[in-house]
């Protein structure tokens, strides 16, 4: 763990969608991912055309991304990469998701934060270590690079 | 959020662990979306654990074990295998097993396995202003458009509503949402449900998640024809609410329908863009093995309507032809006679399930020691756009789309009867 005084650290506010506190590296999507379609349950991979992160797996992540889709199934999707160990553990996403994909992330005990003071898929680099605390309202999202 | 004494009581965990857990959970979901308050429901369309994913089964059996029950009339969702004639679908018979334990989960949550993606046809008929919950996505939009409830499109949580008789208010709970976004003007034929369910995802592409108006219909649409117009809607757009004025409760006039303001956008739709939709599935090749009618599952008119189109003739040889419906319209053709129709042809009626969601979905997630096998079906002939769409997608099988009519010549003869003679 990285102390707080270390400067490469930086912290990006949010709104809290889903309570709750996760670390992980980031994977970085600069274009929205459908849960109903673009994961694969049982690997964790990204099987859609997502350009930039075909091929890429969520497992421990901390998912940064545009927007997601999915509708009404989504949270399925989300809950089952949960029940096989491959989900990622929190999603920061600048735009609100579907009520659906906010149960998938209840259920599953992945936070979720949208709506940050800055632009995330430009303020956070893919690979940097995020940490995501949304136990009160407002989400802290603790950015380090790598050393 | 503003909480009444009893759902504080149910949030304290005073009533029952169950009620705690779903309280906690609308509670987290109606913050997260700014909701002021909770509305009372009167009906949820719930999930009913599923065999093909990985503990689904067992969530739902959790659930009850923690007591849930249902606190408003309430009806479960398609599971993953006809429980009756499963082996006539070919389902290996370990994940039978896992899925009929669902039926005991729904007996003790005091939940209507309905079992189907159209529970209004087995009697689950919300009525004008009830708010109510589903997980599927056709139920909520059928609810909203042709009976006047109040639903959101919604996920595993119509459970916990359920459970509490409680959701969120915020989306089309809100009259302020209930309003149309899109003005279309109808000038095409309409002559069948698919012609219905080519219309709602032309629309459906093009509207999004807004609110379609719809005008110039010759007559009034059946409750077939806005069953099928509804379920594409919903597929290729994110719809939840079209307004049909003169028979979506309370739209008398379009001008009603947007609120007493002028529509932002309208849009014609003709013949050319229906036959596009029919023609955009496949890929030139009309070669298929097998056939499905009734999706979203059939009303007791439209298995009327196939077993009057099958009757005395035979399904070609090479063909696999289901007809599916819920399991209390099966029982009710049963007594009519329209089961005998299908069946004598060769056909097969299976309920509880369909093509997507048996054992032929290639997007789940079931144990191994299930033995699910992957189907080996290359091609099929449907009469909805929405398993044409989903099909394709769920069982990576090619899909050829036309009328009821066409489809059922197709299976008969083998051969694929375009809805409008040669592509366009």
């Amino acid at each position: 763990m990285i102390a707080k005084a270390n400067a490469r650290t930086r912290e990006i506010e949010g709104r809290s969608i889903v309570r709750g506190k996760a670390s992980g590296p980031a994977l970085v999507s600069q274009a929205p991912i459908s849960f109903l379609g673009d994961l694969d349950i049982t690997t964790g991979r990204i099987v859609g055309k997502v350009p930039g992160v075909e091929g890429r797996n969520l497992k421990g992540t901390v998912l940064v991304l545009p927007d997601s889709m999915g509708s009404a199934g989504a949270w399925r999707f989300l809950y089952q990469l949960f029940v096989h160990g491959n989900h990622p553990v929190a999603i920061v996403s600048q735009i609100m998701p579907d009520p659906s994909l906010i149960q998938g992330a209840i259920l599953a005990n992945i936070p979720i934060v949208c709506e940050a003071s800055e632009d995330v898929v430009q303020a956070i680099k893919d690979g940097e270590h995020v940490e995501v605390d949304t136990e009160g309202p407002r989400a802290v999202i603790r950015v380090t690079g790598p050393a | 959020m503003k909480l009444t004494r009893y759902e504080n009581e149910m949030l304290d965990g005073r009533h029952s662990e169950a009620k705690r857990l779903a309280m906690s959970g609308l509670v987290q979901l109606g913050e997260a979306v700014d909701a002021p308050d909770m509305v009372e429901i009167g009906y949820a369309h719930v999930h009913p654990g599923m065999a093909l994913y990985a503990k689904d089964v067992e969530l739902m059996e959790d659930l009850a074990n923690l007591g849930m029950k249902m606190a408003v009339p309430a009806s479960a969702n398609v599971i993953n295998a006809d429980l009756e004639n499963w082996q006539q679908t070919g389902a290996p018979e370990a994940l039978v097993r896992l899925q009929a334990r669902v039926i005991s989960v729904h007996q003790r949550m005091e939940c209507g396995s309905a079992l189907s993606c159209t529970p209004y046809w087995a009697g689950h008929w919300p009525t004008w202003n009830t708010h109510m919950t589903s997980l599927e996505s056709g139920v909520t939009i059928f609810c909203n458009s042709v009976l006047g409830a109040k639903s959101n499109r919604d996920g595993f949580f119509a459970l916990y509503a359920g459970a509490t008789g409680r959701y969120p208010r915020f989306g089309y709970h809100l009259d302020e949402n209930r309003i149309g976004s899109l003005l279309v003007h109808v000038d095409a034929p309409l002559e069948n449900t698919g012609d219905f369910s080519a219309l709602g995802y032309h629309v459906g592409k093009i509207v999004g998640s807004g609110v379609p108006v719809f005008t110039g219909f010759s007559q009034r649409p059946s409750l077939d024809d806005m069953d099928a117009l509804g379920a594409t809607l919903a597929t290729a757009g994110g719809v939840t609410l079209f307004i049909v004025p003169g028979v979506t409760p309370p739209y008398a006039s379009v001008g009603q329908a947007f609120g007493g303001r002028k529509p932002k956008a309208e849009i014609t739709v003709t013949i050319k863009d229906l036959a596009a939709i029919y023609d955009s599935f496949g890929d030139g090749s009309e070669t298929f093995d097998m056939v499905h009618l009734g999706c979203p599952h059939a009303s007791y008119e439209e298995m009327k309507a196939y077993a009057n189109l099958l009757r005395g003739r035979k399904v070609h040889g090479n063909v696999d032809l289901w007809v599916t419906t819920s399991r209390a319209i099966r029982d009710r053709a049963r007594d009519s006679g329209f089961v005998a129709a299908i069946e004598e042809t060769g056909g097969k009626v299976i309920a509880d399930t369909c093509p997507i969601e048996c054992h032929f979905i290639r997007t789940g997630s079931p144990d191994p020691s299930l033995g699910v096998v992957p189907s080996g079906i290359k091609a099929m002939v449907v009469d909805s756009a929405k398993q044409a769409k989903y099909a394709r997608d769920m069982i990576f099988c090619k899909t050829l789309f036309t009328s009821p009519e066409f489809a059922v010549e197709s299976a008969v003869t083998g051969r694929f009867v375009r809805r409008y003679g040669a592509r366009t």
